[in-house]
């Protein structure tokens, strides 16, 4: 087989799977510059006057306001606990550490519906306040999984016989901690945070039990309007959310490297 | 502690506290373990004791309707589409990441695009999905039709691949390059046809990335409740959309429904870890 026919023989893969990941981000993104009133590509051209009617629109300026409050809220409750278990798990040996492990990783495995109908009973009967509390928790929940995995992987390739090396030169507990292992952790843990903040920002399925009028997602008003009715606006609103999630992952991969 | 090398003595180092002290790792593990247990393991507990009837009538009446009819359906429905969805990410995640792994130029490039949708919220890419099958999207324009996709079992099942193709492609892709090349080169030396080479040297080497990416792409693809919710038809809807539904009239009933498909999982990934063991794969992560 030729170099050119062996690569022949995966065009058909390329061509599909970049297209089925990337054309639903880029239609987003170019159907939010339509001149039209329906969600059409910007084929007769290009305006932003869907972006004009989105900083209009208070309920949806609202509701970033809440999204953000909700993620930056989930990125330090998650990216804390998520970090603390991780470096645990990393520093210690103990029976069944696999199985608490994957534990761990059990919000990831049952369906976020079920996590959102069984944190609004659970929240109803502890009198845990509707709104902001509940969301964030749950959140907290959603987002622990990735924030253990991504922390945990990071802390993996640390070498613990720094800390050792550092006490022994010398250096007492505390600025071996503040001098070795926080420098170490900490870029690990911002990771963990972005990372949370991420899945916290656009989260649908089990928000949706527990937002209230007055703490509506962004999620929520994208689900809304798809179902109500389609106008460009909606587009304008996913794409700002796309450049958030972006800008927000480049900081994470840029403060991780 | 005493070190000893020959006859030489060294000094009687005491390590200091912090490293004699291996209790602490062990209280973090406990806060969280305990976060998870408060907010989520006992929520869920709750759930399945509001599954049972303890007023008039027995115990398990919600259970009788939960695996009544249409009910039993959707979760056979919902067990079928998360097959078919993991096989589609399956061939298209290992035959991307092959060529991304052994032929392409620009690997980091190429691995990049396929994460990126991860940083993308998933409701916006069920939206492009959609937009581009709709009366206003550039297949119904270019064609006239959109093939009956849209609102469709076809539709759910293309948007949760786009959705849960990079879970597959990036266990499967980890694999791959884990290979040692020695071994691949060596197969092609003693005379195997690159398809042989494949079948009997690569497969089997990165089956432990196949495992994991069926394990992610299957278990997220069953508990979806968007897809369904804006790419399917009335007659396209999962577990997680019943359940959602019956939440509205009957808190048991949803409760109920929960637990039976919960429980399905469990059984299936039961089985499937009889057949390889997920905790080892999980701990590759």
């Amino acid at each position: 087989m030729s170099r050119l026919s062996g690569r022949l023989a995966f065009f058909p893969a390329i061509l599909l799977v970049y297209a089925i990941l990337l054309i639903p981000i880029v239609i987003v993104i170019a159907t939010s510059f339509t001149v039209q009133s329906a969600p059409t590509l910007p084929t007769d051209g290009v305006s932003l006057e869907w972006y004009a009617e989105l900083f209009q629109n208070q309920r949806l300026l609202d509701a970033m306001v809440v999204s953000t409050i909700v993620a930056s809220a989930t990125a330090v409750v998650a990216g804390i606990i998520g970090t603390i278990t991780a470096f645990g798990f990393v520093r210690s040996e103990f029976k069944m550490k696999e199985t608490l492990a994957t534990i761990m990783l059990l919000p990831l495995m049952i369906s976020p519906v079920i996590t959102g109908v069984a944190f609004l009973r659970f929240g109803g009967y502890l009198q845990i306040p509707r709104g902001y509390p509940q969301i964030i928790l749950a959140h907290s929940i959603l987002a622990l999984p990735f924030v253990f995995l991504i922390v945990r992987s990071r802390l993996l390739t640390f070498d613990e016989r720094l800390e050792d090396a550092s006490m022994i030169m010398g250096a007492n507990r505390l600025e071996t901690t503040f001098n070795v292992t926080i420098p170490v952790i900490a870029p690990a843990m911002i990771a963990g945070m972005l990372i949370a903040f991420v899945i916290s920002f656009g989260e649908f399925t089990a928000t949706q039990f527990l937002v209230t009028p007055s703490t509506t997602t962004v999620p929520i008003i994208i689900f809304n309007q798809i179902q109500t009715g389609l106008s460009p606006e909606i587009s304008a609103l996913a794409t700002t959310l796309v450049v958030i999630m972006v800008i927000v992952s480049i900081l994470g991969d840029w403060i991780g490297s | 502690m005493k070190f000893g090398i020959g006859n030489v003595r060294l000094p009687n180092v005491k390590p200091p506290s912090m490293l004699r002290d291996r209790s602490m790792p062990k209280l973090l593990v406990m806060i969280g373990l305990g976060w998870l247990s408060l907010f989520f393991i006992i929520p869920v507990i709750v759930l399945l004791f509001e599954s049972f009837n303890f007023g008039d009538g027995a115990l398990l009446d919600n259970y009788r309707q939960a695996l009544s009819g249409t009910y039993v359906r959707t979760l056979g429905r919902t067990l079928a589409y998360a097959f078919v969805t993991t096989v589609v990410c399956l061939i298209l995640g290992y035959w991307i990441s092959y060529y991304i792994a052994f032929k392409a130029e620009h690997k980091t490039l190429m691995l990049a695009f396929v994460l990126l949708p991860l940083w993308i919220a998933i409701i916006i890419r069920y939206f492009g999905v959609s937009l581009f099958f709709l009366p206003t999207g550039p297949v119904q324009q270019l064609f006239g039709t959109d093939f009956g996709i849209l609102f469709s079992t076809t539709g759910t099942i293309i948007g949760l691949t786009s959705a849960l193709l990079p879970f597959a492609t990036l266990p499967i892709y980890n694999a791959l390059q884990s290979i040692d090349e020695e071994y691949i080169h060596a197969s092609q030396v003693l005379g195997a046809t690159p398809l042989k080479t494949l079948r009997t040297v690569i497969f089997p080497l990165s089956l432990s990335g196949i495992i994991a990416g069926a394990l992610f792409v299957y278990i997220l693809a069953a508990g979806s409740f968007l897809a369904p919710a804006i790419l399917g038809g009335p007659g396209d809807f999962m577990m997680a959309n019943i359940i959602e539904q019956s939440f509205s009239y009957s808190i048991p009933l949803a409760a109920a429904l929960s637990v039976v498909f919960t429980v399905a999982l469990l059984i299936l990934i039961g089985i499937f870890n009889h057949y390889a063991n997920i905790s080892e794969v999980l701990s590759d992560l």
